[in-house]
């Protein structure tokens, strides 16, 4: 993959990407079902604390330019912790994509496909994202770059298009369940910001690594927009996502839109978007698990072992019993592992090596 | 090699294609329009030897009309447990599975109404096709009569009927559009109540018993309760007000007025107040057609625990009725045709509210939305239990209603 520079566009879309499949998913409901009416503020407040992160990890990133986690790993502990630190990203980029899949097809059985066991849902897009990693990755990357702006202009019209349905009032009362619902436990949201784990990994892959700061900066913006704008949506619409837990949340809301009597039904296609933009995050986490790998062990066919990630995703996605333990281990387990793998793991491990740089560097 | 690498290549795409014709083929036959039978309305009754008596309307093509210009419907009823159990029953008896995805109206009988919809809700919502834009009716007589009169006169389309009928809430005030999925939103929110259309059929006993004194105004009618009398019997005039999930009490016309206008649903409306120019007269009215502004103003505090409610609306308006010696260029007789509307209007908006407060304790304004910037928490505000309070609310409502003259005739 790293033959294959990726632009400062791609790798923002790239970025987006893996945050389109959370929102698709449960994670507005389990937003909702947290901070309350407080949300939004939640959601602003968890903005501005990840953007602090991405700063102080873009300048732990400093002292390494051109390098990634692996080849910091190897710098602070040798082989063996980029071997460890190598196999929990793979582990938490098989195991959170299987659940994902699982929960994304299962509610494409609920919805679209009443008979049709959810196995053969899954395996379409095993077999698609099969094919597409034969391709370049820069295709993935261009499909990424075509499909987010379409799943942000469907954002935008799912906003607009229930204006009709909103009542700005459900912003109150401010605090949600309280100060510390909102701005401590609230913390949990966090995990919404998993996209940056994929960040760890793109500095030998870009084009323009100075730019990287600004990427980092820019998908966190525009990563909290989008949630934003998203969770906002079904604050303003439902008061029953406190209460009642619905399958793809977003897609209770795209029901809804209608204009007149000639435009209705616009759901359909807001799913086909969702699915392709799926398709794009596993093709991503697909790619990044190969690329982990061959690092790890000097491979240089990313072909062969991509189809192994590829199974290795088929297999896990199998493993939840029914849709209630899929469900949580989205909301209650998943989330924790993002926040664990994603931010705890990465900064202390380059927080470590700042400081064997530093000691390294005195010495010297 | 290369040559058994490309055979097996075809032999598992091959076997890919069996697989997934094999997966998706059951869902594919299911959801076949040929295996369909699309319902247009569902009437749930209270059943005599079951829990429900469910009447699924089917559109029949007519053989000799072309297409789409003339269809024919068709009534089934089930007595059933549950309504999944009626659609199952019904797919048995039809030998097609029953779709609910052009479902327009769904009715509830009065009678189940008031014993608790929230399971029948509760599984309507549960059910993928069901659109959330569906109408939700409570009928004042039993559905099946009601759903076999309610062809339309002048409209070759029933499910165009259904689709067309609840918009003329925009334009009268008289109904209102309200589907299923506000009815479930308000069902599950701690500060609203559900309500649905009111429905019913023109009984020829009402006609005949009615007396002045009972219609002296003509917007207080409601369906069941109207002197239309026309091709089509069944009616849909007024609201019908829950408290959770159990019927409380109907709104008539004008109340239903009021209701749009708390909720902003109305484009324009006609009221018929007394004419100030003649006012020992009982029945020299004037009919004022009325546009609320966007001003609406809503605020609720609490005063020693009790919801106090300051409504402050304001609306323009042009006088419809005309007659002889009109002098509507007059600013005096305008300022008091103005007032005189002021004072039905706030007699009319305060009646109604303490109506929704203290008979029915429901609060289908949403009212609720409002009080929660009073409260810093959730917790707060469930404790305070909004619903329960509802009903010790006092009102303030103050009309601001400006009348530009009448339209083409100004003068006479």
């Amino acid at each position: 993959m790293a033959k294959h520079k990726i632009s400062t566009i791609s790798a923002i879309m790239l970025t987006l990407s893996i945050v389109v499949s959370y929102i698709t998913s449960s994670f507005p409901r389990t937003f909702i079902n947290e901070t309350k009416s407080a949300t939004l503020i939640n959601i602003v407040y968890i903005t501005i604390l990840v953007l602090f992160i991405i700063l102080i990890f873009c300048n732990l990133f400093k002292r390494f330019p051109g390098l990634d986690l692996l080849d910091i790993s190897k710098f602070l502990g040798g082989n063996i912790l980029k071997d460890i630190i190598g196999s929990f990203f793979i582990m938490y980029f098989t195991i959170s994509s299987s659940i994902m899949l699982r929960n994304f097809c299962e509610s494409l059985v609920v919805i679209y496909y009443p008979l049709t066991n959810y196995v053969f849902i899954i395996l379409m897009f095993i077999f698609s994202i099969s094919l597409v990693n034969r391709l370049d990755f820069s295709s993935t990357l261009n499909v990424s770059s075509i499909v987010f702006p379409l799943v942000l202009i469907s954002a935008l019209l799912l906003f607009c298009g229930n204006l009709d349905n909103f009542s700005f009032k459900r912003i109150y009362p401010i605090l949600g369940d309280g100060f510390y619902n909102t701005f401590i436990l609230g913390l949990k949201n966090i995990g919404a910001f998993g996209g940056i784990c994929y960040l760890y990994f793109l500095p030998p892959m870009l084009k323009e690594p100075q730019k990287f700061k600004k990427i980092a900066v820019i998908s966190v913006i525009a990563t909290g927009l989008f949630i934003f704008l998203c969770v906002a949506t079904l604050l303003f619409m439902f008061s029953f996502f406190i209460t009642t837990d619905e399958v793809m949340p977003l897609f209770s809301a795209a029901r809804y839109i209608e204009f007149g009597t000639f435009f209705q039904r616009f759901e359909s296609v807001f799913l086909l978007i969702w699915i392709i933009s799926f398709c794009c995050f596993l093709s991503i986490t697909c790619k990044f698990s190969t690329n982990i790998f061959n690092k790890m062990f000097n491979l240089s066919d990313m072909k062969a072992m991509s189809n192994i990630f590829i199974l290795l995703i088929f297999a896990l996605s199998l493993l939840p019993q029914n849709y209630a333990i899929a469900n949580f281990l989205e909301t209650n387990i998943y989330r924790y592992l993002r926040i664990a793998v994603g931010f705890i793991l990465g900064i202390t491990i380059l927080i470590l090596a700042n400081i064997k740089k530093k000691k390294v560097g005195e010495k010297d | 090699m290369r040559k058994i690498s490309s055979i097996l290549k075809k032999i598992f795409i091959f076997i890919l294609i069996i697989l997934f014709i094999t997966g998706f083929s059951s869902s594919y036959n299911s959801l076949n329009l040929d295996n369909l039978a699309f319902a247009v309305a569902i009437g749930i009754d209270k059943g005599t030897s079951n829990k429900l008596k469910v009447t699924f309307e089917f559109i029949a093509p007519s053989p000799s009309s072309e297409s789409g210009a003339e269809t024919s419907p068709v009534l089934n009823t089930v007595e059933c447990s549950s309504i999944t159990n009626g659609i199952n029953m019904m797919n048995a008896y039809l030998g097609k599975k029953v779709n609910l995805s052009h479902c327009k109206l769904i009715i509830f009988s009065e009678e189940l109404a008031k014993n608790g919809i929230s399971d029948e809700v509760y599984s309507l919502i549960n059910e993928v096709q069901v659109r959330p834009s569906a109408n939700i009716v409570v009928s004042k007589c039993n559905t099946k009569y009601y759903i076999e009169n309610s062809v339309p006169s002048l409209e070759s389309l029933i499910p165009r009927y259904y689709d067309i009928f609840p918009n003329t809430s925009e334009y009268t005030g008289y109904t209102c559009n309200a589907t299923i999925g506000d009815f479930f939103n308000a069902l599950v929110c701690n500060s609203c109540s559900p309500y649905a259309i009111l429905g019913g059929i023109n009984t020829s006993d009402y006609n005949s018993n009615s007396s002045e004194n009972q219609i002296s105004d003509n917007s207080t009618i409601k369906s069941n309760e109207s002197p239309i009398t026309g091709s089509r019997v069944s009616q849909n005039i007024g609201l019908a007000v829950f408290k959770d999930d159990k019927l409380a009490g109907e709104l008539n016309a004008i109340e239903t007025i009021c209701f749009l206008n708390m909720r902003k649903e109305v484009d324009s409306f006609l009221v018929s107040i007394q004419n100030p120019e003649n006012p020992e007269e009982t029945n020299s009215k004037i009919d004022i057609y009325l546009t609320p502004n966007t001003t609406h103003k809503i605020t609720v505090n609490l005063v020693n625990g009790a919801p106090y409610i300051k409504i402050k609306l304001e609306f323009s308006g042009k006088i419809y009725s005309m007659s002889k010696n009109s002098q509507y260029l007059n600013n005096n007789i305008l300022n008091s045709i103005s007032n005189s509307c002021n004072n039905y209007l706030e007699t009319q908006f305060s009646n109604y509210l303490y109506k929704t407060s203290t008979i029915f304790e429901s609060d289908i304004n949403g009212l609720g939305v409002y009080a929660l910037s009073k409260f810093s928490t959730s917790s707060k505000f469930n404790d305070y239990n909004w619903l329960d309070n509802y009903k010790n609310c006092t009102f303030d409502v103050e009309i601001n209603t400006v009348i530009d003259s009448g339209f083409l005739l100004t003068q006479t």
